[in-house]
C-alpha cells in the first residue's frame, strides 16, 4: 500500500504520465486507488500531433498497469519520510512473509 | 432422452435419484405441481369430459429419463433466456416472488367461480397445493429471529454436498406428496367403484400394477416402462403437429400423467381432519397430499410443514416407488374427446405447463439452503467483514499508521485534512520536520538552500552572541584604522597567495600525511555499511515507535502503572544500546588504517548523515560528546572534507562533494552545534586540543566542515568565558590550545576563502574569522587582519556592484568580522 | 508496525532486502524496452515499484543510417522526481 499512500499525498497536484505506449500526458492528479489506477484532469497530451486523436479528451482514467512512468513534482514529495515509509513497508512485507 | 424436450422422468423416478442428488442437480419441484395444475384447471373447464385419467396415455412411463440432461441443449432453452444462473439464489427468488403473486392473485380469481362443484374443489385443491409450493420462498427462514431470544442452531447441512438429507426433501416432499394423492386416488377408485374399471373408459385408466403397494422396496426403473407406451398411436402424434401444437404442449399433455384427484374422488376429503387448519390458502382447502393419504400411510399429517419437519420425508421417502405406482392412464381417453375440446384441453395444458416450467427454471435453487445454511453463511461472511474492519477499529492507528504511513504523516506535515485526524501522529511529524532541510534535500531546489541558510543563521547566532559578548568588555584599544586596513603598502596584496599555497601542510604536519591515503571502500564494505545503516534506521523506527506508545507517568501508589513504565524504559533502554551497536562508534580506532572507521564510513553515505539529527534525540549527552569526539577526531578523514577540496582548475568541489557537504551542514552540524552549544568548558578544550593532535589542521581548515567546526569550538569558549564559566586554569590550557591553531592557520588566512570573491557563500569563513577574533589577544588580531585585509576590500567593493540586499548580506558577513575585532565595515567607507 | 529488527542489520535474506540497502543511493535500473535509469533510489515496494529522484533516463533506438547501417542512437532525458511502474523494471542494481 505504500504507493497508494504516496499517491494520495499527490492528488490535486499536476503530474506527467508517460503510458507503456509513449504517450506523455499531463494533467492534474484526481484520484488514484490501490491498483494505482489513475484519474486525470484538465489533460495536455504532448506530442499532440503524433497522437491527435486524444486532441479532445479533457480528463480520462489511466488503467494502473499500462504506465511506464508518472513525472511528480519534486517539491511535493517528502523523500526522507518516504524513504521511511519504504523501510516500513518492507518491515511489514518481511513481517507478513514469516 | 425424450425427442421433444419433454421431461419424460417419472416422479417416482426422480423422487428416488433425488436422493442422490448433489448440489448442483435440481430436483422440479413444480413439474408435478405443473401438471397437476394443468391436469385440474382441464378437469375444471371440460367437467366430466376431459379427465387426467383420459388424457394420459402411459407414454412418459416408458421413457428413459436418464438422459434428460440434454434435453436443453437439444431443444434450446428458449423460456428462460441465459442459463447459468445456478446460483443466482436471490435473483431466482425474487424473480419467482413475481409468479408466486401472479399465482395467488390467479387463484383468488378462480377460486370463487367455482367454488361448490367437486371439479371446483379438486382445482382449489390443487391450485392450493401449488400455492403452497409457490409461496415457500416467501417464507424467508427468519421469522424465529423475530423473537428476542432466539438463537438459531448453526450447522452446515450435509445435504448441500450431495448426501441424501433433509435439504433436498422439501422438493422432494412434493413430489411424493404428489405421488402420494395418486395412490390415494387408486385406492379411492378402488373403494369408491368397485373393482371393475374399463381399461378404456374414459373415467377409469387403472392399468393393474398401479394398485402395487407391496412393491415398497421396488427400484423405480422397475415401473419405468408400462405398455401403455406403445399404445400412443402414431397417428395421434401427427395429428398434434399437423394442427402445430408445438412440443411443449405434447409435452405438458404426453407428460400429464399426474395422477390427479379425479373429481369422483372429492368425497375423499373428510379423510383427513387435518388438513384445514394447515391450508394456507385463503379458502381453507386442504393441501392435496392430505386427502389423498390414506390412514395407514402415518406421516402423512405432518407433510403440511414440509419445510419445518423434514425428517418426516425422510421416512416418506424410505417407502420409495410405492407411492408412484398409479402412473398409467389410457391414452385413449384423449382421442375419445371432441376436436375442440382436446384443442382447448392441449392449449390450455400447453399453456399452463409452460408457465409452470418457467417457474421450475426460476426456482432450482429452491430449497437448496435451508435458514440454518443462510444463517451460517451470513455469519462467516459477518466474521470476515469483522475481520477486515475490525482490524481498523481494533488499532486502529496503528494499522492505519502501517498501511498509509506515508499519507498519514506527510498529511500532518503538510497540514492537509487526516482522514483520521485523532492519531496521535505529532511525533511523527516533529520527527520528519526535524529534518525538513534534507528531505527535500539536492542542489538547486529554494527550499533546501532556505534550510541551508537556517543553519548558518543558528551558527550566525551563536558567533555573535560570542561576538557582543566579547564587545561588552574589549579588551584592547581600537585599532586605528589607517593602521591597519589602510595601510596597503603592507600588502602586495596578491603575493601572500602563492607563498602560502606552498609546502606549508606538509612541512608542518607531516607526520599526518599519513592518513591522508584512502583505498575506496570494496563492495562488501559498501554493503556492510549499508546493512549497518538501514540496521540502525529500524532501530530508530522502532524507538520512534516506542516514543509513541509512552505510559503515562506513573503516581506513587499505583504499582501497576510503575511496572509498566518500568518496562517501557527497560525497552527503551535495550533500543538504545541496540543503536549504539550499530552505530559502531565505539569500534576501535586503527592509526593510519586505510579503512576508515566504521562510524566515519557509516557518515559518508547520505543516509547515514541524515540518521544524526534522529539518533541525537534518543541518545545521552554522554554518547553525543562521543559521537562528536569521533566526528573530530577523524575530520580530515571524513568524506566532507577530505573531498572538499575543488580539483586544480576547478573553483570548487564536484556536483556530489558539494550536495554532501550541504547535507552535512544541515543534518550533521546543528546536532553537533546543539550539544556544543551546551558542553561543558573542559570539553571544548579537549575537542580542540584533538583537532590540534589528531588531524590535518590545515587541511581540515580550508573545508566548509572543518572550519564550521573550528567555530563552534572558538565561539562556544568565548562565551563560555564572557559568562564567567571559565576558571582560570582552563581558560589557560584554553588560551594555549587558541595560540597553537592560530599559529597554525595564519598562513592560510587569507586562503581558506572558497574560490574567489564572486564565488559567493563565504559566510562561514567570516564566520570563523570572526570566532577567531573574539579569542584572538590584540597582537593576533593585528595579524589577522593584516592576512585578510584584501579580502575585506574587495568585499566592500565588490558589495558595490551588487543588488542591495545582496549587498547588505555580503556586507553583514564581513562586518561579523569586523565587529568582533572593534571594526566595522561602515568605517572604511 | 510489524517487527522491524529482524530486517535490517547485516542481514540480506531476501532479494528486496539488498534494494533496501540501496534507498537513498544511486542506483542503476534496467526497463524493458531498451530504456535505462540512473538515479536516487527514494522508495520501492515488493512490485518494484519505484520511486527515483535527480534521474537520467537513458532510451536505446536502432536507427538505419544513409548506408542502411544499423546505428544505435541514444535518447537522455532527465526528471528531478519520477515514479515507474514495476512492471516495466528488468532489474534493479546499486551504483557504487
Amino acid at each position: 500500500m505504500l504507493f497508494f499512500s504516496f499517491f494520495k499525498t499527490l492528488t490535486n497536484q499536476v503530474v506527467t504520465i508517460e503510458l507503456k505506449n509513449d504517450i506523455r500526458i499531463r494533467g492534474t492528479l484526481k484520484s488514484v486507488d490501490q491498483y494505482l489506477n489513475i484519474k486525470l484532469d484538465d489533460i495536455d497530451v504532448l506530442d499532440l500531433d503524433k497522437y491527435p486523436h486524444l486532441s479532445s479528451v479533457k480528463n480520462m482514467f489511466i488503467r494502473g498497469s499500462v504506465v511506464r512512468y508518472v513525472v511528480l513534482p519534486r517539491s511535493e514529495v517528502d523523500v526522507g519520510l518516504l524513504e521511511d515509509a519504504t523501510r516500513r513497508e518492507a518491515a511489514n512485507q518481511a513481517g507478513k512473509a514469516r | 432422452m425424450s425427442f421433444f424436450g419433454f421431461d419424460t422422468a417419472l416422479p417416482r423416478d426422480r423422487a428416488s435419484q433425488g436422493g442422490n442428488r448433489g448440489i448442483f442437480d435440481t430436483p422440479d419441484p413444480f413439474a408435478e405441481v405443473a401438471r397437476a395444475k394443468a391436469q385440474a384447471h382441464h378437469a375444471g373447464d371440460d367437467d366430466d369430459v376431459l379427465d387426467f385419467e383420459d388424457t394420459y396415455d402411459g407414454l412418459g412411463d416408458r421413457l428413459n429419463d436418464d438422459q434428460d440432461a440434454f434435453n436443453e441443449d437439444t431443444f434450446g432453452d428458449v423460456e428462460t433466456g441465459p442459463v447459468g444462473k445456478d446460483f443466482d439464489f436471490f435473483g431466482k427468488t425474487a424473480q419467482v416472488a413475481d409468479v408466486i403473486g401472479e399465482e395467488q392473485v390467479r387463484y383468488n380469481l378462480k377460486a370463487p367461480r367455482d367454488p361448490v362443484t367437486a371439479p371446483a374443489s379438486e382445482t382449489k385443491t390443487t391450485t392450493g397445493a401449488s400455492s403452497t409450493v409457490l409461496q415457500q420462498p416467501k417464507r424467508t427462514g427468519y421469522e424465529k429471529y423475530n423473537e428476542p431470544g432466539y438463537i438459531p442452531d448453526l450447522q452446515a447441512k450435509s445435504s448441500v454436498w450431495g448426501l441424501p438429507k433433509k435439504s433436498e426433501l422439501a422438493p422432494l416432499a412434493l413430489s411424493q406428496a404428489r405421488k402420494m394423492m395418486s395412490l390415494e386416488e387408486v385406492e379411492a377408485q378402488l373403494r369408491g367403484q368397485g373393482a371393475a374399471p374399463m381399461p378404456g373408459g374414459p373415467q377409469m385408466a387403472l392399468p393393474p400394477h398401479v394398485s402395487e403397494p407391496p412393491h415398497l422396496q421396488r427400484p423405480p426403473h422397475v415401473h419405468g416402462l408400462p405398455e401403455g407406451f406403445q399404445q400412443l398411436p402414431p397417428e395421434f402424434l401427427q395429428a398434434q403437429f399437423a394442427r402445430g401444437v408445438p412440443p411443449q404442449m405434447l409435452h405438458s399433455q404426453t407428460m400429464g400423467p399426474e395422477p390427479f384427484p379425479h373429481p369422483a374422488h372429492a368425497p375423499n376429503l373428510p379423510l383427513h381432519p387435518l388438513q384445514t387448519p394447515n391450508s394456507p390458502a385463503p379458502h381453507p382447502v386442504p393441501p392435496p397430499q392430505h386427502q389423498a393419504v390414506p390412514p395407514p400411510r402415518g406421516p402423512h399429517p405432518q407433510q403440511q410443514h414440509p419445510q419445518q419437519q423434514p425428517q418426516q420425508h425422510v421416512q416418506q421417502h424410505s417407502r420409495g416407488p410405492s407411492a408412484q405406482l398409479p402412473l398409467i392412464t389410457n391414452p385413449q381417453q384423449l382421442m375419445n374427446l371432441t376436436e375442440e375440446q382436446r384443442v382447448a384441453y392441449l392449449l390450455e395444458d400447453a399453456k399452463r405447463a409452460k408457465r409452470n416450467h418457467k417457474i421450475f427454471l426460476l426456482s432450482k435453487g429452491n430449497g437448496l439452503m435451508t435458514p440454518q445454511d443462510k444463517n451460517f453463511i451470513t455469519r462467516i461472511q459477518l466474521q470476515q467483514l469483522v475481520a477486515a474492519a475490525g482490524n481498523v477499529a481494533d488499532n486502529d492507528s496503528e494499522a492505519v499508521l502501517a498501511e498509509d504511513f506515508y499519507y498519514q504523516v506527510y498529511s500532518q506535515i503538510r497540514g492537509a485534512p487526516r482522514q483520521h485526524p485523532h492519531q496521535p501522529l505529532g511525533h511523527f511529524a516533529q520527527t520528519y520536520l526535524l529534518q525538513t532541510g534534507n528531505r527535500i534535500g539536492g542542489h538547486g531546489s529554494r527550499k533546501h538552500n532556505q534550510s541551508a541558510d537556517n543553519h548558518m543563521q543558528r551558527m550566525q547566532q551563536q558567533v555573535q552572541r560570542a561576538v557582543e559578548a566579547a564587545k561588552a568588555k574589549p579588551k584592547n584599544k581600537q585599532l586605528i584604522i589607517e593602521g591597519s586596513l589602510g595601510k596597503i603598502s603592507f600588502g602586495n596584496a596578491k603575493a601572500p597567495k602563492p607563498s602560502l599555497n606552498i609546502k606549508r601542510p606538509e612541512s608542518s604536519e607531516g607526520g599526518k600525511a599519513t592518513k591522508k591515503p584512502h583505498t575506496d571502500l570494496s563492495l562488501s564494505d559498501h554493503k556492510s555499511i549499508l546493512s549497518n545503516i538501514e540496521g540502525v534506521y529500524n532501530t530508530l523506527m522502532e524507538l520512534e515507535d516506542l516514543e509513541r506508545t509512552m505510559p503515562p507517568p506513573p503516581s506513587e501508589d499505583d504499582s501497576e502503572a510503575i511496572q509498566k513504565h518500568l518496562e517501557w524504559r527497560q525497552k527503551v533502554r535495550a533500543l538504545n544500546q541496540k543503536l549504539w551497536q550499530g552505530l559502531k562508534v565505539m569500534e576501535p580506532i586503527v592509526p593510519n588504517s586505510t579503512t576508515p572507521h566504521p562510524f566515519i564510513a557509516f557518515l559518508s553515505y547520505p543516509k547515514g548523515k541524515k540518521a544524526i539529527p534522529r539518533i541525537f534525540r534518543h541518545i545521552d549527552q554522554e554518547q553525543r560528546v562521543t559521537i562528536l569526539t569521533m566526528i573530530v577526531v577523524h575530520l580530515d578523514t571524513l568524506d566532507v572534507v577530505r573531498r572538499a577540496h575543488p580539483v586544480p582548475g576547478e573553483t570548487q568541489p564536484a556536483l556530489p562533494v558539494r550536495e554532501a557537504i550541504d547535507l552535512f551542514s544541515q543534518a550533521v552540524m546543528p546536532s553537533l552545534l546543539g550539544y556544543v552549544s551546551e558542553a561543558p568548558f573542559n570539553i571544548i578544550i579537549g575537542l580542540l586540543g584533538l583537532v590540534i593532535a589528531q588531524t590535518h589542521v590545515q587541511f581540515v581548515a580550508r573545508t566548509r566542515i572543518g572550519l564550521g567546526i573550528l567555530t563552534m569550538l572558538l565561539s562556544r569558549a568565548e562565551i563560555v568565558k564572557e559568562a564567567g564559566q571559565a576558571s582560570e586554569r582552563d581558560w589557560q590550557q584554553w588560551v594555549e590550545k587558541f595560540n597553537v591553531l592560530f599559529d597554525t592557520l595564519e598562513p592560510i588566512f587569507s586562503d581558506i576563502f572558497p574560490g574567489s570573491i564572486n564565488t559567493g557563500d563565504d559566510m562561514y569563513v567570516w564566520q570563523f574569522l570572526a570566532a577567531t577574533g573574539i579569542g584572538a589577544s590584540p597582537e593576533q588580531q593585528q595579524r589577522l587582519v593584516i592576512a585578510v585585509k584584501d579580502r575585506v576590500m574587495e568585499t566592500v567593493t565588490h558589495s558595490k556592484t551588487l543588488p542591495a540586499d545582496m549587498a547588505s548580506q555580503r556586507l553583514g558577513n564581513v562586518n561579523l568580522f569586523m565587529r568582533a575585532i572593534g571594526l566595522d565595515v561602515e568605517l572604511l567607507g | 508496525m510489524a517487527d522491524t529488527e529482524d530486517v535490517g542489520s547485516s542481514s540480506v535474506s531476501e532479494p528486496l532486502d539488498l534494494v533496501r540497502l540501496s534507498l537513498d543511493e544511486i542506483v542503476f535500473v534496467k526497463l524493458r524496452g531498451d530504456r535505462e535509469l540512473k538515479g536516487r533510489l527514494h522508495a520501492y515496494d515488493s512490485h518494484c515499484n519505484l520511486v527515483l529522484g535527480d534521474v537520467e533516463e537513458t532510451i536505446y533506438v536502432v536507427e538505419d543510417d544513409e548506408n542502411d547501417q544499423e546505428i544505435i542512437r541514444t535518447i537522455k532525458k532527465q526528471e528531478e522526481m519520477l515514479f515507474v511502474r514495476g512492471d516495466s523494471v528488468v532489474l534493479i542494481s546499486p551504483q557504487a
